[in-house]
């Protein structure tokens, strides 16, 4: 279906506006809208409308003309753009972490932290973003405290938005922190919370490690001395980074006030800072180190991008090594493998020489997590970091069935993962499912017979399917690749042409509609989580048949309902 | 896409009956460009999206400014939701016709909808809730079952948020605190700021309704679902063209049931007339009323069915 019949009426309006825009060019901003950033035609209506009114010269009658220096009054952060400049917009203080720099050679107190819109609503409402305060305003930007800054500027590095405060710009407390906002208060929460809440926080631990590390500045202004290590309580373990020195040793037991909970890649980290206050802190019943050390070890569904010090049980499923050339000529060995436990499955990649057989179960300790396709995967770089157990510490896995049910909504709030099986209803059919074609040299899909990259190419076909998986309270885009689409529509590539080529593309999506729409599914694949959401490829597919009966019954248990 | 700590995500479809749906009166206007818009209901509910299910009540095409759309109805156990295919969903306008020819030939037809919410407002400050049709599809009566245990299940978790937040402060962190999910934390704070307190019994009776009818032990009500009961009602496009007589809906019922023969028009049928000349879902349930009640105009020959009085 071409975009100018599927938005005939939208771009009749737009026309009616801007009567000498192109349709075609107006049919595609339609689909663009609709298919990168999902905003159906009627939502887009006024942004196209805009979009035409200023590419065809037409007055704009919203009063935004791009007055450079004037100043621009915003209620959410979503209507900033990257060159925005002497902004005015009302924030809530989330964190303010002071920190001297230098620049230029100059000893400068700067500091960063988080903001979030909206301020007088719920924190569910908001959207946060980084800002970095160069105009030494920690006065005024209390954590908790509802502020309005006046002339403040936006900067965008790496697709990713942040404010920056300068020396000009004008703090106006609306409302006094502290109170009822709970990270200024003094007291303790437990490390898992802390890891989940970020910000700033207060938290009593127990010191697992404590090593001095050095940060190279990427810029070449010098080496930085810190120190990295691993405090736990019986919630949980979090790593810190320290930022001055940390005179703490390993067992020690430690109240640490005032500090930061930043991400580092997908792992929250304590950071210890300048205003970070640490005290040696007294409890004879706290655990001891050789207790919470169980409480350290991690399985595959916990890692994250970004761990360190992994310690973790797994069972070895399969084992390669390749050669490959470095960039300077040299020839380098790589190993790696599939790995499971209960909790799932990942890779693991040694650079050593490390030769297990499938089947045998290792013991990782002090291991690192990277993500690779969006999935974290384990990472050893000495022998020293793994043995091979003899006792197996569960009924050995069997590889070719292995799979662990999640549901939806621990799969939406947890990590990147694979081996997974999930369900839920399919309740969207996605723009893009059916036969593709890609760009040959990079596989991106052509839009036009076009790659954004490569320009007009002769595309490859392929077939897939993309669905929205739903269970009431999560949801997760569904991916299935050519082979996986193969096996649920019990069709080949060639039939899925054929019966396109014969019954038309609306007709082949009408009736895969008929046949999922609101069904129940499971699904088995690997998981990728970021902040937009989850995403699940499918190895394969079945639709549920439906057993009422049961499901009541299962139901009137659950809550307790009697007939 | 730049910009994603911006991006909010898919809003999932809630599972959710006729009955909560369309007492709600709680709007809640996204207010930035991309921003989400909800209908809050008295169980604390954030509807943007909603998956139901039912018998295809109603079908009709109709021709707008834009072009053509469609509008149906579908009913479940406990009421019935109102949707439409606007003119500029052109590429579900073939499968809303194949579903209106189905329904024109007396086919009993169940839906599944994929809807967003929608709501209108009339003069006197009445929220009418309906819902755009995403996408739809028919299907077998096993699914429908399996649908409306989601549904109650969806339903009785609600009533337990609700139930574990009588008599606590209206916080998120008091509401986390006695176990609301954090689905509905938002949702029922507001909820309870707007509506009354109100007697949940009623939605567990079409809870209950929903297991037996899923249990299979009672195909007659299963029937009621599909078909109004072999009873002669009034057809639509007559509805329609007395509906736009005027804004009073006393006289939009006496204006139906007058002119139809002494034909039994249904509750709902004559509230939806109501409401699309204009009128609130209250008012026009209170003019029903009292019709029957108070002046007698009207009766009730069968529960639910109306005609004018003899």
């Amino acid at each position: 279906m071409s975009d100018l019949t599927t938005y005939a009426n939208q771009i009749a309006v737009v026309k009616q506006e801007c009567p000498d825009a192109n349709d075609e060019e107006i049919g595609k901003e339609f689909q663009r809208y609709e298919s990168d950033f999902l905003i159906p035609p009627e939502d887009a209506l006024r942004s196209v409308i805009r979009k035409f009114q200023a590419a065809t010269g037409v007055e704009v009658t919203s009063g935004s003309t791009t007055q450079v220096r004037e100043e621009k009054k915003v209620q959410r952060f979503s209507e900033l753009g990257s060159d925005d400049r002497n902004v005015s917009v009302e924030v809530a203080v989330i964190s303010y972490t002071p920190r001297t720099q230098m620049v230029r050679g100059e000893e400068k107190q700067i500091a960063f932290g988080w903001i979030e819109d909206n301020p007088w609503e719920a924190s569910s409402e908001r959207i946060r973003w980084d800002y970095k305060d160069w105009g030494n305003k920690a006065e005024a930007m209390v954590p908790g405290s509802i502020v309005r800054l006046e002339g403040v500027s936006v900067n965008e590095w790496n697709d990713k938005k942040s404010l920056n405060i300068n020396r000009t710009t004008r703090v106006t407390v609306l409302k006094e922190g502290g109170g009822s906002a709970p990270p200024t208060s003094n007291e303790p929460m437990t490390i898992a919370r802390a890891s989940e809440v970020g910000g700033f926080v207060n938290v009593v631990g127990r010191v697992m490690s404590a090593k001095p590390d050095v940060i190279v500045r990427k810029d070449g202004s010098g080496e930085l001395n810190v120190v990295r290590g691993r405090i736990s309580d019986s919630s949980g373990s979090i790593g810190f980074l320290s930022w001055k020195e940390f005179e703490h040793e390993e067992g020690a037991l430690v109240k640490i006030v005032g500090a930061s909970v930043r991400k580092f890649r997908e792992t929250p980290e304590i950071q210890i800072n300048d205003g970070t206050v640490i005290e040696t802190y007294r409890d004879t019943s706290f655990p001891e180190v050789a207790e919470l050390t169980e409480s350290e070890k991690v399985s595959i569904s916990n890692l994250r991008d970004g761990m360190r010090d992994v310690s973790i049980t797994l069972q070895v499923e399969n084992w390669n090594q390749r050669t490959f050339e470095t960039k300077d000529g040299d020839s380098r060995v790589v190993r790696s493998g599939d790995i499971m436990d209960p909790t799932g499955r990942c890779r693991l990649t040694a650079w050593c020489e490390f030769d297990p057989k499938p089947g045998d179960i290792i013991r990782i300790d002090g291991g690192r997590v990277q993500s690779w396709q969006g999935s974290p995967d384990l990472v050893i770089d000495n022998l020293e970091q793994v043995k091979i157990l003899t006792e197996t510490p569960w009924e050995k896995i069997d590889p070719d069935n292995h799979w662990v049910d999640v549901d939806l909504d621990s799969l939406r709030k947890g990590g990147s993962r694979r081996g997974i099986s999930t369900s839920g209803a399919i309740v969207a059919i996605m723009p893009g499912s059916g036969i593709i074609e890609r760009c040959p040299e990079c596989r991106t899909i052509l839009r036009d017979g076009s790659c954004p990259e490569h320009g007009p190419q002769r595309g490859e076909e392929d077939l897939r399917l993309r669905f929205v998986l739903d269970n009431g309270v999560s949801n997760a885009n569904l991916y299935m690749a050519r082979e996986a689409t193969e096996a649920f529509l019990g069709m080949s590539m060639d039939d899925v042409k054929g019966e396109i080529s014969s019954i038309g593309n609306d007709s082949f999506l009408s009736n895969l509609r008929n046949r999922v729409l609101s069904r129940k599914v499971v699904v088995h694949g690997r998981c990728v989580v970021d902040d937009r959401g989850a995403m699940v490829f499918a190895d394969r597919m079945e639709v549920m048949d439906p057993k009422p009966a049961e499901e009541a019954e299962e139901v009137m248990q659950r809550w307790g309902v009697v007939l | 896409m730049s910009g994603s700590s911006t991006f909010r995500g898919r809003q999932s479809a809630v599972r959710i009956f006729a009955q909560e749906y369309s007492e709600s009166s709680l709007i809640e206007r996204g207010v930035g460009e991309y921003d989400p818009s909800f209908v809050i209901t008295k169980l604390g509910a954030k509807v943007n999206r909603c998956l139901v299910c039912g018998g295809l009540e109603r079908m009709e095409r109709r021709d707008g400014d834009s072009g053509p759309f469609y509008r149906g109805q579908v009913r479940d156990p406990s009421g019935t939701h109102y949707f439409d295919v606007a003119p500029f969903q052109p590429e579900l306008h073939p499968d809303a016709e194949e579903l209106l020819a189905r329904f024109e030939s007396g086919d009993s037809v169940l839906v599944s909808i994929v809807g967003r919410q929608k709501s209108n407002e009339s003069e006197d400050g009445g929220i009418f809730t309906s819902l755009r049709a995403e996408s739809f599809t028919e299907v077998g009566l096993e699914d429908y079952k399996s649908w409306m245990v989601d549904a109650a299940d969806a339903t009785l978790r609600r009533l337990e948020a609700y139930d574990s937040s009588q008599g606590e402060e209206l916080t998120e962190e008091s509401l986390r605190k006695v176990g609301v999910p954090e689905d509905l934390v938002d949702g029922l704070i507001k909820s309870k700021e707007h509506y009354a307190e109100f007697d949940t019994e009623a939605y567990r009776v079409w809870i209950l309704k929903a297991f037996s009818r899923a249990l299979g032990s009672s195909e007659e009500d299963l029937d009621a679902d599909l078909e109004p009961v072999g009873i002669e009602t009034a057809p639509v496009e007559q509805i329609e063209v007395q509906s736009t007589g005027g804004g009073d809906p006393r006289e939009v019922i006496l204006g139906i049931l007058g002119s139809n023969g002494g034909e039994l028009v249904e509750y709902e049928d004559l509230v939806g007339a109501c409401i699309s000349a204009g009128a609130s879902r209250e008012d026009a349930e209170n003019a029903v009323m009292s019709l029957k009640d108070d002046t007698r105009e009207i009766s009730e020959p069968k529960f639910g069915f109306f005609s004018i009085s003899e």
